[in-house]
C-alpha cells in the first residue's frame, strides 16, 4: 500500500499556484520535498491535511481519500509544521495531558522518553523555549501517538547540528517499521540526503522531478571538460552547463558521457541548485 | 474534544484569572448597596465572562494554535464548539455566582421576590450571551483583527438602529406582556442567539483556510 498518493493536485492563490502535482510515497519509505522558499512545499503539506481547500486533484492518505473521515486519518498522521503552534502558556506536562485527550493512541511513556532524550524541561512554559526546543516538542508530540505517516515541514530548522543528527536518526528509526513513512520538506538538503529514499524537487509550484535518491545519484554526474568535448554529448543529456575560461562544468546524464571524460559524483543539493538555475 | 477543552481551561486559568477576580470583587461591591444603583456591578462580571472565549480565540491565533489544530484529529466543528462550550461553562458559573449574590442581597434588603429574581437572572443571561455571540462568528471567519472591526461595525449598527428606533417611537410603547412571558422571551432570545451564533461560526470556520 502507498502511504500517500497525490494526483494532479492544484491550488491557486493570487500570486502563486501549485500546478498539477502528482507524487506517490510507498509505505516504509521517506520522501524529501526540496524547493526554494515559496516553491509550494508547505502548501502541499497543508493541502494533504485539508487545512487548505484544493482546487483540483485527489489525495489519498494511508489508503483513504483525504476528504473522507480526515479525523480518523489524522489519528495516524504525525505532523510538525515549520512553526509549532502550541499555546505559549502550556508546559510540556500540560501539552502531554492535552494530547492524551486528543489522540486515541497517545503513548505517554514514549512522550516522556522523547522529552528526556531531548532534555526538554517539564515545568517551563512553551513561550520560554528556543526555536530548537519548540521544534523538539513538536517532534515529541508527532512521534508519541502511534503515527504511521509523518508529515514534516522543515522539522530540523533551528536545531543545532548535533540535535539535527539525533532527530534525523529518530526519523530513520521510525521508518524501520515497513508500515511507517515520512514526507519531509527541508532547506537542509544534507539532512534529506541522509534520510530519504525518494527525492522530489519543487520549483514555483511545479514538480521538476521525483525519483529514487540512489537512482538520481547514479543517473547524474558532474562533468568538467573543454567546451568542444561537451558539444559532442547529446544536448538532451545536459541538465546544466556553466562556462569559464578554464573549461565547462556541466551536470549530465552519466549514460551519455563517453568513457575517458572526467565525471565526478554529484550531491542532491548541487543537482537541485543547478536544475533550478536551468529552469530560470 | 476533551483535549481542546483542557487546553482552553489551562489558558483561561493563565490569561483570564483577572476576569474571575474582577467578577468576585464586583459581586462583593454590589453588596455595598441594596437598591438598583449597584446593578452595574452585578451585570458586568457576566459580560466580562462572555469575553473569555473571544480572548482565548485571540490567544489561539497569536500562538498559531488554529493552524496547528488543523493537523490534529479534530473537525472544524469541534474546534468551534470547544469555544462555545467554554463560554457556557464560564458564563454559567458566573451566572450562578451572581445569582447567589443577588438572592442574598435581596434577602438582606428584605425585598426578595422570586418573580423579580427570575426576571433579573433571565436579563443578565440574555445580556451575557450577546457579547460572544456577536463577536465569535466574525472572528472564526476572518480572524481576530478583522473580526473585531466587524464587531465594532455591528455595535455601531445596533446603536444607530436604537437611535432611529427612539426617534420613530418617541411616545414610548408599553409592552403588554406578563413578567413570565418576558422572562421566557429573554431566556429564549439569549439561548437562541447563542445557538445561531454557534452554527454560524461552524459554517464560517468551515470556509476559512487556516494556514
Amino acid at each position: 500500500m502507498n502511504a500517500l498518493e497525490i494526483k494532479n493536485l492544484t491550488k491557486s492563490f493570487p500570486d502563486f499556484s501549485l500546478d498539477h502535482l502528482s507524487l506517490t510515497l510507498p509505505s516504509g519509505c521517506v520522501m524529501g520535498l526540496i524547493g526554494e522558499n515559496g516553491a509550494g512545499k508547505s502548501t502541499t503539506i497543508r493541502l494533504i491535511l485539508g487545512m487548505l481547500h484544493q482546487d483540483a486533484g485527489t489525495i489519498t492518505i494511508l489508503g483513504r481519500d483525504n476528504h473522507e473521515n480526515i479525523r480518523l486519518t489524522k489519528e495516524e498522521v504525525g505532523v510538525v509544521l515549520d512553526e509549532v503552534g502550541l499555546p505559549e502558556c502550556l508546559n510540556t506536562r500540560q501539552v502531554g495531558k492535552v494530547m492524551a485527550g486528543t489522540f486515541r493512541n497517545w503513548n505517554q511513556q514514549e512522550y516522556d522518553r522523547i522529552l528526556e532524550k531531548f532534555n526538554l524541561p517539564q515545568g517551563k512554559p512553551f513561550k520560554t523555549f528556543s526555536r530548537g526546543m519548540k521544534m523538539k516538542l513538536g517532534i515529541a508530540v508527532a512521534m508519541s501517538h502511534g503515527a504511521k505517516l509523518l508529515l514534516l515541514d522543515e522539522p530540523t530548522g533551528g536545531l543545532d547540528p548535533v540535535v539535527r543528527d539525533e532527530v534525523v536518526e529518530m526519523f530513520s528509526d521510525f521508518t524501520r517499521d515497513e508500515n511507517h513513512s515520512i514526507l519531509i520538506s527541508s532547506h537542509i538538503v544534507s539532512d534529506l540526503e541522509k534520510l530519504c529514499d525518494y527525492i522530489a524537487f519543487l520549483h514555483k509550484g511545479k514538480l521538476l522531478l521525483c525519483e529514487e535518491k540512489d537512482q538520481l545519484l547514479a543517473e547524474y554526474g558532474m562533468l568538467h571538460c573543454a567546451a568542444h568535448q561537451l558539444e559532442a554529448i547529446d544536448p538532451d543529456a545536459v541538465i546544466y552547463r556553466k562556462s569559464s575560461p578554464y573549461g565547462v562544468q556541466a551536470i549530465v546524464k552519466r549514460q551519455a558521457v563517453p568513457d575517458g571524460l572526467p565525471l565526478s559524483p554529484i550531491s542532491i543539493e548541487e543537482l537541485f541548485v543547478f536544475m533550478v538555475k536551468e529552469e530560470r | 474534544m476533551k483535549g481542546l477543552l483542557l487546553k482552553d481551561f489551562y489558558m483561561a486559568a493563565k490569561y483570564c484569572r483577572t476576569y474571575i477576580l474582577i467578577g468576585i470583587v464586583f459581586i462583593a461591591v454590589s453588596f455595598a448597596g441594596t437598591s438598583g444603583e449597584n446593578m452595574f456591578f452585578v451585570f458586568y462580571p457576566c459580560l466580562l465572562c462572555g469575553m473569555i472565549p473571544v480572548n482565548l480565540l485571540a490567544y489561539d491565533e497569536r500562538s498559531r494554535w488554529l493552524e496547528y489544530s488543523g493537523t490534529l484529529p479534530y473537525t472544524k466543528a469541534q474546534i468551534v464548539s470547544g469555544k462555545y462550550l467554554v463560554g457556557i461553562i464560564v458564563q454559567g458559573a458566573m451566572l450562578i455566582a451572581v445569582g447567589i449574590a443577588q438572592a442574598a442581597r435581596m434577602n438582606l434588603a428584605g425585598s426578595f421576590q422570586f418573580g423579580d429574581f427570575a426576571l433579573f437572572m433571565a436579563t443578565i443571561f440574555a445580556m451575557a450571551t450577546i457579547t460572544s455571540s456577536i463577536t465569535l462568528p466574525f472572528m472564526f471567519r476572518w480572524g481576530v483583527e478583522k473580526g473585531r472591526i466587524a464587531y465594532y461595525c455591528m455595535i455601531g449598527f445596533v446603536c444607530a438602529a436604537g437611535y432611529l428606533g427612539s426617534v420613530f417611537f418617541t411616545g414610548g410603547t408599553q409592552l403588554a406582556v406578563s413578567r413570565g412571558v418576558l422572562m421566557a422571551l429573554l431566556c429564549l432570545a439569549g439561548a437562541g442567539v447563542y445557538a445561531i451564533s454557534w452554527f454560524a461560526s461552524i459554517a464560517m470556520y468551515q470556509k476559512r483556510e487556516v494556514a
